[in-house]
């Protein structure tokens, strides 16, 4: 394996391409299990017959673990309707029809969405009344075993020069309520201040799944705070107003 | 017994949340077996203890949560104190609470053990003084989850209650909380309690019900308060005003929007600026929108803050005392945020074309969030009745409220004091509740029922007037003119009768009075309801004001028939045939007879007692299928039996009606709901029967004492079974007569014997199922008819089967064969229909009474020895 040819760089990881392989190499501070059970995530995706990279192999390179996949030449779905703005609107359909695909696949080894959300709500930072109020809500949300991507947006969709659409970055994969995906995507857009195209996205897959809209705003201030766990400070803002919000009484 | 465990100082973990359980369950072991008096001088004690601490429990509430004014949590902690126990001081909820000694039923009330009680931020001191005290009122033990904002306050309310409660008696640790509150623990207290109290968001209440326990849990509300143009805009605006400031519009009944007429719309807006409301502008809606609902979902930062802190919080001002910020939108979509539910004084008010559209958009506000809750009306309640019905009758919620403000009168017993005090709502299962009501003491308790044994009320009918004796017929008719003033009969009768000149006595007689009369003479032997139809239309245009039946029971039953398609046109015959387990619970209610004309039966044959009998039996002629019709308004108002008008009858008819009677005194006699009210005719029957029928049928009109003793002895046990009713026998003996053609009497001797001898059973498959009958007690009971009889016999056994023997030799006496097969009946026909049979047998109304319930298969059985006679 070569590692000269750098994709991209993020704070605790680096994507490099060898040939036809992805090779996604982790700081030694990353946690062993995450990049394990990321690797089984995206086995596991694997079977569902979606389009996804293919995990070639696990292991250890210059001391550090990585992951090595297909390497999926063509663009991001992000790219293309930055290049041609004219058609966005046809991207964001194709985008929504694949989240549809997604959610009609089962996975039924995979984390259970609620218990993620739950986890993810008690690092999320917030004080104890808010924690027990989004708890309450995520305890009385129905459960659902769709496959869901968990960080559904248009950078991890990649379209091959014949159009095909592939989709990547399964780390935060897991089975639950489709609702609760959308809603997150929907938050990944408002973070990017892109909240036309948010709403763009929200309304086409409303229609396009027969979903009531309130019924993936139940999510939002959950999925805000699952967010939180991440620390990012320059999202607190958005995502504590979001979540500030309480159940009729 | 139940493991001692020591009481934890705090609860803050599942362990001491079970030590918690254990605790508050053995005092609660301890709490049921007291008594009315020591639960309610504790009751006492409790409500006046939280009383006393209203205002020290409001300020720390107003404190902790940020949330509403302490000037209204006092009335909410007076109201919840007070209140709750002026409402159910008297009301018993230990042991016996209610009795009927005559109907035998008890009510007595257990508690239901450990309460969960989950107390909201909203109301969090008087929904703990609500919750606590009527778990003490009714001796259930309680533990108490507050909400994490709101923690200490509840509990200290809980606290305040619990040593009071304590001091008057109550067990040690009867109310218990959890100090640490978190989803993990609430779940645990649901899942381990028996009955949960949920007062919450829908994520709460949806926690409760998936617990698997019992939840009384309430829901979101969305109140609508239309204005209609009739309404006083004074009172409207200010109790909408009172409503939805008190507590800084935190009551979940409180108005969340208000639909106004458009022709008064300006005076009502009007009259909310005098009072101190703030109508936003263009640009102040967008930024209140934008500031009270947050995706979708309210936010928790204006609930119960004042309109002018929430003006600021979207970035204007509005003066500090101002009441209420009030946004006139047109949409009642879940997108228009002011159609959401807001826990504030933030107001919608939209503008109706008309109160068709008012209501219209009253439903929808409902429907976006307030199923099952509260809507409210303001209206002329005087003159706009048809208003007031279409709105109660279209509003999904479980209180509406007229003129009343929605807050204080939802809660109950302020605005209308029989509306429950409560401070938990039910909003039935529109909301996904199980109750839909005001929650009350009623429902903490479990409410045994204790149900004596009692035994049905019996009754005895007659027509009102009987006469016999032989040539008595001109002197009973006589009454018809000299004392009834009849003006015209219309005479039922048989071909026969009438050429033969039976009709001529009666003619004869009302001749002599200048009574009128008709006669239709055109009844066959098993009537049929197109011949009942023919002669309703000859009364319908003779239109007569007496109906004289005369002949058998044919004619007397085809003349019943036309009574009441004469006097009643309108009832619908399938109805008044419907099948019917108990006369007196029967679905049908007969129409009343009698008030166009008088019923007279002057029988012509000794046998059918259909002249005091509330019978007809009817054939569709196009389907054959015979319907017995049952109802004591076919009771003939006078029956008349004289012998002189018997005296011809041929053998074969005094034979078959003979037996007949036989058969009706044998089956009153062991019915279920037989009495010695018709015992003693039924006795008295039999004795006269089989004395004199044998003479009768030999000697006809030679003997006229044997005649005139076997027809008063036919109406006798007519008036048994018009009581008492039948039995399996007839059930049989129609169907035998349906299929094979058996003259009814013939078919009634044919199986009477193998009847006695199921019926004897001492151990049958199954007994009749009615209260008197207690056991299988029948062959006692025939053994007392074979003795009244003088039949002899050692035992019971000897005199059943001597009553058996001699109805087998009067039936030898007046020539009635042995088996079915005898009188012709083709057996591969009778064996292919059997079945067919058998089921309708059964299914015969006369089964009911029978005192062994049959199996298809005994009748089946009953069927073949009596059709080979062996």
């Amino acid at each position: 394996m070569k590692l000269d040819k750098v994709i991209a760089v993020r704070k605790d990881k680096t994507i490099y391409r060898d040939g036809d392989v992805t090779i996604k190499v982790f700081n030694e501070n990353y946690s062993k299990a995450d990049i394990l059970n990321e690797a089984l995530n995206l086995a596991r995706v694997e079977e569902t017959g979606l389009n996804v990279p293919k995990i070639q192999e696990v292991g250890m390179v210059e001391g550090k673990w990585c992951i090595v996949t297909d390497y999926i030449e063509g663009k991001t779905l992000a790219k293309a309707y930055e290049d041609s703005p004219a058609m966005l609107d046809d991207y964001l359909k194709l985008f929504v029809e694949i989240q549809l695909d997604i959610h009609n696949k089962r996975c039924a080894l995979l984390t259970k969405l609620k218990d993620k959300m739950r986890r993810k709500i008690s690092l999320s930072g917030l004080d104890a009344t808010t924690r027990y109020e989004l708890s309450t809500r995520l305890d009385g949300m129905p459960k659902h075993i769709k496959l869901c991507h968990g960080d559904y947006t248009p950078t991890n969709v990649i379209l091959k020069s014949d159009g095909t659409p592939y989709i990547i970055d399964w780390a935060h994969a897991t089975q639950g309520n489709a609702s609760a995906d959308v809603a997150r995507t929907y938050l990944r857009f408002n973070l990017k201040n892109d909240s036309d195209i948010a709403e763009k996205y929200l309304n086409l897959f409303c229609d396009m799944s027969d979903t009531p809209k309130q019924y993936v705003q139940q999510w939002m201030p959950i999925v805000a705070a699952s967010q939180m766990a991440k620390g990012k400070p320059e999202e607190k803002d958005l995502l504590t107003h979001w979540a500030s919000v309480c159940d009729y009484e | 017994m139940r493991k001692q465990t020591a009481a934890p100082a705090i609860v803050d973990s599942v362990e001491s949340l079970e030590a918690k359980i254990a605790q508050v369950k053995a005092a609660q072991e301890k709490f049921a077996s007291y008594t009315q008096e020591q639960v309610d001088a504790i009751f006492k004690a409790a409500a006046t203890a939280a009383n006393t601490q209203r205002i020290p429990l409001a300020k720390m509430a107003v404190e902790e949560t940020g949330m509403g004014v302490v000037e209204d949590k006092v009335i909410k902690n007076h109201y919840a104190a007070e209140y709750i126990y002026n409402a159910y001081k008297n009301t018993k909820t230990v042991g016996v609470i209610d009795k009927d000694d005559s109907f035998g039923i008890k009510k007595v009330a257990e508690p239901i053990g450990l309460v969960a009680a989950v107390i909201p931020t909203t109301n969090p001191t008087s929904t703990a003084i609500f919750k606590t005290l009527i778990s003490l009122k009714t001796r259930n033990g309680i533990i108490i989850s507050p909400h994490p904002r709101a923690k200490n306050c509840t509990i200290e309310a809980a606290k305040v209650v619990l040593e009071a409660a304590v001091k008057a008696g109550a067990p040690e640790g009867i109310i218990g909380w959890i100090d640490v509150p978190s989803l993990e623990l609430t779940n645990t207290i649901m899942k381990e309690a028996d009955i949960i109290l949920a007062t919450g968001g829908p994520g709460m209440v949806k926690s409760a019900y998936s617990s698997g326990k019992p939840a009384l849990g309430v829901g979101a509300g969305n109140t609508p308060a239309i204005i209609d143009e009739t309404a006083d805009i004074l009172v409207a605006v200010n109790s909408i005003i009172h409503s939805k400031t008190f507590d800084n519009g935190m009551i979940c009944a409180s108005e969340q929007s208000v639909i106004v007429d458009s022709k008064i719309y300006d005076k009502v807006k009007n009259e909310f600026k005098l009072r101190g409301c703030h109508f936003l502008n263009k640009k102040e809606l967008d930024m209140v929108r934008k500031t009270i609902i947050i995706n979708g979902a309210l936010n928790a930062k204006i609930v119960g803050q004042k309109a002018a802190k929430i003006a600021e919080l979207s970035g204007f001002e509005v003066p500090a005392e101002t009441k209420i910020l009030i946004g006139e939108v047109d949409s009642v979509e879940l997108s228009e945020p002011f159609a959401h539910e807001k826990l504030s004084p933030v107001l919608a008010m939209y503008k109706s074309k008309s109160f068709e559209d008012a209501v219209q958009k009253a439903e929808h506000l409902i429907a976006d969030g307030g199923y099952g809750h509260t809507a409210s009306l303001y209206i002329n309640q005087v003159t706009e009745t048809d208003k007031m019905a279409d709105y109660f009758e279209r509003m999904k919620t479980c209180r509406i409220l007229i003129n009343t403000p929605s807050s204080q009168g939802g809660i109950g017993d302020l605005y209308n004091f029989k509306l429950a005090p409560s401070l938990t709502l039910g909003c039935g299962s529109w909301g996904g509740n199980s109750v839909s009501e005001n929650v009350g003491v009623k429902h903490l308790l479990n409410v045994k029922t204790v149900a004596e044994r009692r035994e049905n009320m019996l009754w005895f009918r007659a027509p009102e007037k009987v006469y016999f004796k032989k040539g008595c017929l001109p002197v009973a008719l006589d009454e018809l003119g000299s004392v009834m003033g009849k003006k015209k009969a219309f005479i039922v009768t048989d071909s026969f009768l009438f050429n033969n000149g039976y009709t001529k006595p009666v003619t004869d007689k009302l001749d002599e009075m200048g009574i009128a009369y008709t006669t239709f003479s055109d009844v066959a032997p098993d009537p049929t309801l197109e011949c009942a139809i023919e002669g309703t239309k000859v009364a319908n245009s003779f239109q007569p004001d007496v109906i004289i039946a005369i002949g058998g029971g044919s004619a007397m039953d085809a003349a019943k028939i036309m009574w009441v398609m004469y006097e009643h046109p309108e009832a619908d015959f399938m109805d008044m045939a419907m099948r019917f387990v108990d006369i007196r619970k029967r679905i049908y209610t007969f129409p009343k007879m009698g008030e166009k004309a008088y019923f007279v039966a002057v029988p012509t044959s000794a046998g059918t007692g259909s002249e005091v009998t509330p019978f007809a039996v009817i054939t569709d002629g196009a389907t054959g299928i015979k319907y017995p019709l049952a109802d004591y308004e076919l009771l003939p108002k006078m029956a008349i039996v004289d012998a002189d008008m018997m005296m011809n009858a041929p053998k074969g008819l005094t034979s078959a009606s003979g037996i007949d009677s036989l058969t009706h005194a044998l089956e009153a006699y062991v019915a279920m709901l037989a009495t010695p009210f018709t015992d003693g005719l039924a006795v008295e029957a039999g004795k006269l029967i089989f004395k004199y029928l044998p003479s009768c049928y030999e000697n006809g009109a030679n003997d006229p004492k044997a005649r005139e003793e076997q027809a008063h002895a036919s109406t006798l046990a007519g008036m048994a079974f018009a009581n008492a009713f039948l039995g399996v026998c007839h059930s049989m003996a129609h169907k035998l007569g349906a299929f094979h053609h058996i003259p009814h009497g013939i078919a009634n001797a044919l199986m009477i014997e193998e009847v006695i001898r199921f019926n004897c059973s001492e151990a049958p498959a199954k007994m009749g199922t009615f209260s008197q009958y207690a056991y299988p007690q029948t062959k006692a009971k025939y053994a007392a008819y074979s003795d009244a009889m003088g039949f002899g016999g050692k035992n019971d056994d000897e005199k059943v089967e001597n009553l058996i023997k001699e109805i087998a030799k009067l039936k030898e006496k007046i020539g009635i064969k042995r088996t079915i097969q005898e009188y012709g009946v083709d057996e591969k026909y009778f064996l292919d229909n059997l079945d067919a049979m058998t089921e309708q047998a059964f299914d015969d109304q006369c089964t009911g009474a029978n005192p062994r319930y049959p199996l298809m298969e005994e009748i089946k059985a009953m069927y073949l020895k009596a059709y080979y006679g062996k």
